[in-house]
């Protein structure tokens, strides 16, 4: 994978992990199970449940622990194993425990790593005022994807410029600034995940999501 | 894939069709551990397997059993298990077809011999979302038949078959007769003397791609050959989902890469047997650290 295994990536939009739901993501290879509790942050844990291998992206929220759907353990916030139903008397011990990843959200973007996440996301400004307007799924590696992002014509006045590796900021003037984050899933399929900023922001969400649909037919023809 | 070079795996008998599945005179070709068959029926009860693509053809040996077409690439197959209840006259004696899985055999095995996901994946069939709790059952190797079995196991049922009226506390043995074919009997509602035995023989056509055979012989005067089927396979369609998605597909035998608790004490006994016979097909090699 050419994307570096410490690097933090945006995988998903905050809005669209709902509140109790677990969601399949999958990052340079690495499937994932992105889940939120009744409240509280995003998580990032590996999908598979320690037990029997179930992807815990099927699981089950209840409270704040994700259930495995296949026998119901429960896991909490801490990825720390809480309760076997088979057995329920039983203290499951501290070596049955959910592989977790360093999760973050900031600028309407969850972000992960596969590293050990010291750095941080990326500082990118304040993380007030973002909304996400969509994510994108593309039948393209995330190179491809990248290279046609930075050459896509976002429309007169929209100036386009690299802030990292797989970031890229789109600026429509003073009161419209978008980003687009781009996920490398693996080799042949990428995601990108696109955040908006300014006064405009709002009513320019559906406008902005239509300029991206023409962006993954771009991205797929190339 | 090639075919398997494991000779523990190449040892064993696996269906490869379902019998009334060909017409007489008619051919289907298929897989087992990455070979090529082609299953023809020659008569009534004859069929014929032989190998083709790769090396040149050969016939294999076949056997009709258990509604299923059993053949094997091995020169030295370890036995069909015998099962006399298949032979007992008042009994409904059915397959329900094949179902394809995309996992490994073992994977299939273990949800067989598994209680646990009743309640959850079974909920108010199998298991009650409120009544979870395994108790605890032993389990043996039978070294006289090598198989493992699992004995004394008790689940509580809210609908344990398609005969049964309520629910009741279902008492289950399980028998693991090769690492392909699992079966267990579990007693009837309405005849406590008697057990229905339930088999799964799989196909492996290749590691994490498997045909899973379900005959049965049932004790219910009542239900349709029809309703039977359907309630086997509405069970196994619910199963499917979960058998697909356990990561890797390849069964892992280091205990210590996926954590089985009490519960899993026939998982457990299964995964040392394999172990122990060194089998290598469908089996997760070790991860360097």
């Amino acid at each position: 994978m050419s994307v570096a295994q410490g690097r933090w990536t945006g995988v998903a939009l905050d809005h669209q992990i709902q509140p109790a739901s677990s969601n399949p993501v999958v990052l340079n290879g690495q499937a994932l199970a992105v889940w939120r509790g009744e409240d509280g942050p995003v998580r990032v844990w590996e999908d598979r449940c320690p037990h029997r291998g179930m992807r815990l992206s099927f699981g089950f929220v209840r409270g704040n622990t994700l259930r495995c759907i296949y026998h119901g353990w429960a896991y909490g916030a801490d990825g720390q194993c809480a309760e076997i139903p088979a057995h329920p008397a039983l203290a499951p011990p501290k070596t049955i425990c959910a592989n977790s990843y360093p999760a973050e959200t900031r600028y309407g973007i969850v972000w992960t790593t596969l590293g050990d996440g010291a750095s941080g996301p990326p500082d990118l400004g304040p993380d007030e005022g973002w909304e996400g307007v969509r994510s994108l799924f593309v039948a393209a590696s995330a190179e491809a994807a990248l290279t046609a992002l930075a050459r896509f014509d976002f429309g007169a006045g929209a100036t386009t410029r690299m802030l990292a590796g797989d970031i890229v900021e789109v600026s429509f003037g003073p009161e419209l600034r978008m980003l687009v984050v781009v996920q490398a899933m693996d080799d042949e399929r990428a995601a990108l995940h696109a955040a908006a900023k300014g006064a405009r922001a709002t009513e320019e969400r559906a406008a902005l999501a239509k300029r991206l649909e023409r962006l993954r037919a771009d991205i797929e023809q190339a | 894939m090639t075919v398997t070079t494991d000779p523990v795996a190449l040892n064993e008998w696996v269906p490869c069709a379902w019998h009334g599945q060909i017409a007489i005179g008619a051919a289907l070709d298929t897989m087992i551990f990455g070979q090529d068959i082609r299953v023809e029926r020659t008569g009534d009860q004859d069929y014929r397997v032989t190998t083709f693509g790769g090396d040149s053809p050969r016939e294999l040996p076949v056997q009709t059993r258990y509604t299923c077409v059993f053949t094997t690439l091995g020169d030295d197959p370890r036995a069909l298990p015998e099962i006399p209840e298949f032979d007992e006259a008042d009994r409904r004696i059915t397959g329900c077809g094949r179902v394809g899985v995309n996992t490994s055999p073992y994977r299939i095995v273990e949800n067989f011999l598994d209680m646990a996901h009743f309640s959850f994946i079974h909920t108010d069939i199998l298991g009650a979302a409120d009544q979870t709790e395994v108790l605890s059952y032993r389990t043996e190797h039978r070294k006289d038949v090598d198989e493992i079995w699992a004995i004394d196991c008790t689940f509580y049922q809210p609908a344990a078959s398609k005969a049964a009226a309520g629910g009741q506390l279902t008492k289950y043995l399980y028998r693991v007769m090769s690492p392909f074919s699992v079966m267990l009997y579990k007693n009837v509602a309405t005849d406590p003397s008697r057990n229905d035995a339930i088999c799964v023989f799989i196909q492996p056509r290749r590691e994490t791609e498997c045909l899973a055979y379900m005959p049965m012989a049932i004790v219910d005067e009542q239900s349709t050959i029809a309703d039977i089927i359907d309630f086997q396979q509405s069970i196994f369609l619910q199963d499917r989902v979960i058998l697909e998605n356990q990561r890797p597909a390849l069964l892992p035998l280091d205990p210590t890469y996926e954590l089985p608790t009490r519960a899993d004490a026939s998982s457990i006994a299964y995964r040392r047997w394999l172990k122990a016979m060194n089998i290598r097909f469908g089996i997760l090699e070790k991860q360097a650290a």
